[in-house]
């Protein structure tokens, strides 16, 4: 049997992957033994995990480094990748949203330069381009992109919206929702086809299980 | 001045000795499959006007092709697709010609390809179009040309995914869905995101059934029984002609003994603009692309004159010579059988020898170093080579085999009658 690989996000995302993986058989001991190794495996299962930076994890799918990766609709949607989306896993819910100042509720389209700061220069210009049909100027940056409209950077942000505080104690509002997002469970399109069963069964069980959760709700 | 003499650009590379012989065999062993099946070979220019591929923006966006221009300002482009080519050909030089016109190609195309995973900016397809007919017969010929030229190349393991976009067309016609919410729902589906369809198709007022039928689209795959489940659901004569086109085509393919390569994918909905029939690609291990795709294109020829419908597909070189690698498939490598070096005494004899051993079918290769024969062995072990004829003069020859270290001696009679 060859080795199925399964490429999971670094960070939030990792140990609620791990928990639904175990939950469908899958042995994550491993993984869990905060081993140096990068590649770690389950023998019986034939089964090889890595961990990756979210943002990768989907370039390692389309190109079938990964057969499967567990990963953000945020980053899915900024690397647009060519992948089968398969599941939504629910977990790690949040909001894209278009944020500002609140003057500028209801009024975004009377703004003529607009500045957008974001770590997400790729769904903005989507947004903005092909649902509002708005040119924009993007201002990429790394990290508390709230920064941006308070300091004259830009008119308004795009970025993860959770709670809302962040936002709302530096005296911004959510101006339009751009997507939920939670983590999803992506597919190389040739390995859906050429394991087929093998995967559908691991997409199966962890179905089942994210609507018994559902259900205990 | 020049720093960038010694490098090549991004995403075109040097095929050197190893695996430009194994990609000129690949070559000729497909070029002889398709040879055999009635298929004449076409070659279309590299460079080509803009405009010829312009009016498929479906299938080639013009940011991935590379474009330039001629002396009189006009934008020219190296092919991103060969497909075009022959269409234009079939619409125009050979519009007269008594069909079906089966032309098949090998060469180059370019293309602003992101690079891994066995994807280049110029890379080789190999593929055939059969034009002007427009029985299932065709598109079933093409599938199974495909299936024996992948089994040519030594890949046994792959499958070929049949999808029929007339299918997925009719539903959404009964949808009345507008041309942007179909473009999205064919998005979706395409990467089986079935969240995404059920809150697109909830938004909507769509029939209960044809609501259920569209949510298991992206389920839809798997072996021929999956055509009856479907026919089933539903009532729609645009997809149910689909349906019984894409049934005829996979029982044409069981009479071909190729049914085990087969199987359905009415998920499939890439290139709607383009393809007006069946649609495939095929997979196999190790590559996380397909390594050949194709289908019915019955208006691309029309949009250079000519009514015609057309069926075809290429296939990627470059991806089969991966997957060869990447599944340890062994390949024929090359080599030489025999160096021949000599004394000024023997020169005429040598060049005599040569001659008559590579008439034979040998390859030998003649030393031009007329260094020792210490250096000769050298240069005979680095490249593989086993053995050394040394031609002393024209009575004395000497057979080195370099394998075990032995010599021979004996006479230009004896070593050309021992073949």
């Amino acid at each position: 049997m060859r080795y199925l690989t399964i490429a999971l996000s670094k960070g939030r995302l990792t140990d609620l992957s791990i928990e639904l993986f175990e939950g469908v058989g899958i042995d994550c001991s491993e993984l869990k033994s905060n081993s140096r190794k990068l590649i770690l495996s389950d023998e019986t299962n034939k089964i090889k995990f890595f961990l990756a930076k979210p943002s990768d994890v989907p370039t390692y799918v389309e190109y079938g480094a990964a057969d499967i990766g567990i990963v953000g609709k945020d980053t899915l949607m900024e690397e647009g990748r060519n992948l089968y989306e398969v599941l939504n896993l629910g977990f790690a819910a949040c909001r894209m949203c278009i944020a500002g100042p609140v003057e500028l509720q209801g009024k975004l389209d009377q703004l003529n330069n607009k500045r957008v700061a974001t770590k997400y220069p790729r769904i903005a210009r989507e947004y903005f381009e092909h649902k509002r049909r708005e040119s924009i100027e993007v201002i990429k940056l790394n990290g508390s992109v709230e920064l941006a409209p308070l300091v004259g950077l830009s008119e308004v942000i795009v970025d993860l919206v959770e709670s809302g505080r962040t936002l709302k104690e530096n005296g911004l509002v959510v101006l339009d929702t751009i997507a939920d997002i939670s983590a999803r469970m992506v597919v190389n399109r040739v390995s859906m086809k050429m394991e087929s069963e093998r995967i559908n069964r691991i997409i199966d069980g962890i179905r089942k299980q994210l609507e018994k959760g559902r259900e205990k709700q | 001045m020049g720093k960038w003499k010694i490098y090549t650009p991004e995403g075109v590379q040097d095929i050197l000795f190893e695996d430009c012989f194994m990609k000129r065999n690949l070559e000729a062993k497909i070029r002889g499959l398709f040879r055999s099946y009635g298929y004449y070979e076409i070659e279309t220019p590299t460079v080509e006007f803009y405009d010829a591929f312009a009016a498929e923006s479906d299938l080639i966006p013009q940011e991935t092709m590379f474009k330039f221009f001629d002396q009189q300002g006009r934008i020219l482009v190296l092919r991103p697709d060969i497909t075009i080519p022959v269409a234009r050909v079939a619409a125009t030089k050979y519009k007269d010609r008594e069909y079906p016109l089966k032309s098949f190609y090998i060469g180059n195309t370019f293309k602003y390809n992101e690079l891994g995973g066995g994807k280049q900016k110029e890379f080789t397809q190999a593929g055939v179009e059969v034009m002007c007919v427009s029985a299932p017969e065709a598109d079933a010929e093409v599938i199974a040309t495909a299936i024996n030229a992948v089994k040519a190349t030594g890949i046994e393991s792959f499958q070929i995914d049949i999808g029929q976009v007339e299918f997925f067309k009719g539903l959404m016609e009964e949808t009345g869905l507008s041309a942007q919410d179909i473009e999205q729902m064919r998005v979706l589906i395409d990467s089986k995101d079935y969240l995404g369809i059920e809150e697109l198709v909830k938004s909507h007022n769509i029939a209960d059934n044809l609501k259920e039928l569209i949510l298991s689209l992206p389920r839809l795959f798997g072996s021929i029984d999956v055509i009856e489940k479907v026919k089933k659901m539903t009532s729609n004569e645009r997809s149910l002609a689909a349906l019984e086109n894409l049934k005829q085509i996979l029982e044409i393919l069981e009479d071909y003994g190729l049914s085990k390569y087969v199987s359905i994918d009415l998920g499939m909905v890439q290139s709607l603009n383009y393809y007006t029939g069946i649609i495939f690609r095929g997979f196999t291990y190790g590559i996380g692309f397909p390594i050949l795709s194709g289908g019915r294109y019955d208006k691309l020829v029309e949009k250079f004159g000519k009514n015609c419908p057309a069926t075809g597909f290429s296939l990627g070189i470059n991806m089969i010579m991966m997957a060869l690698d990447r599944q340890k498939i062994a390949v024929e490598k090359q080599g030489v059988d025999s160096l021949i070096c000599y004394k000024r005494e023997g020169r005429k004899t040598a060049f005599e020898v040569c001659q008559e051993l590579r008439e034979q079918g040998l390859v030998v290769e003649m030393d031009i170093t007329m260094g020792s024969l210490e250096d000769v062995k050298k240069y005979a072990a680095s490249k593989g080579i086993g053995g050394i004829i040394y031609i002393v003069d024209s009575e004395n020859i000497e057979v080195h085999n370099l394998e075990n270290g032995e010599m021979t001696a004996t006479s230009i009679g004896e070593l050309l009658n021992k073949r």
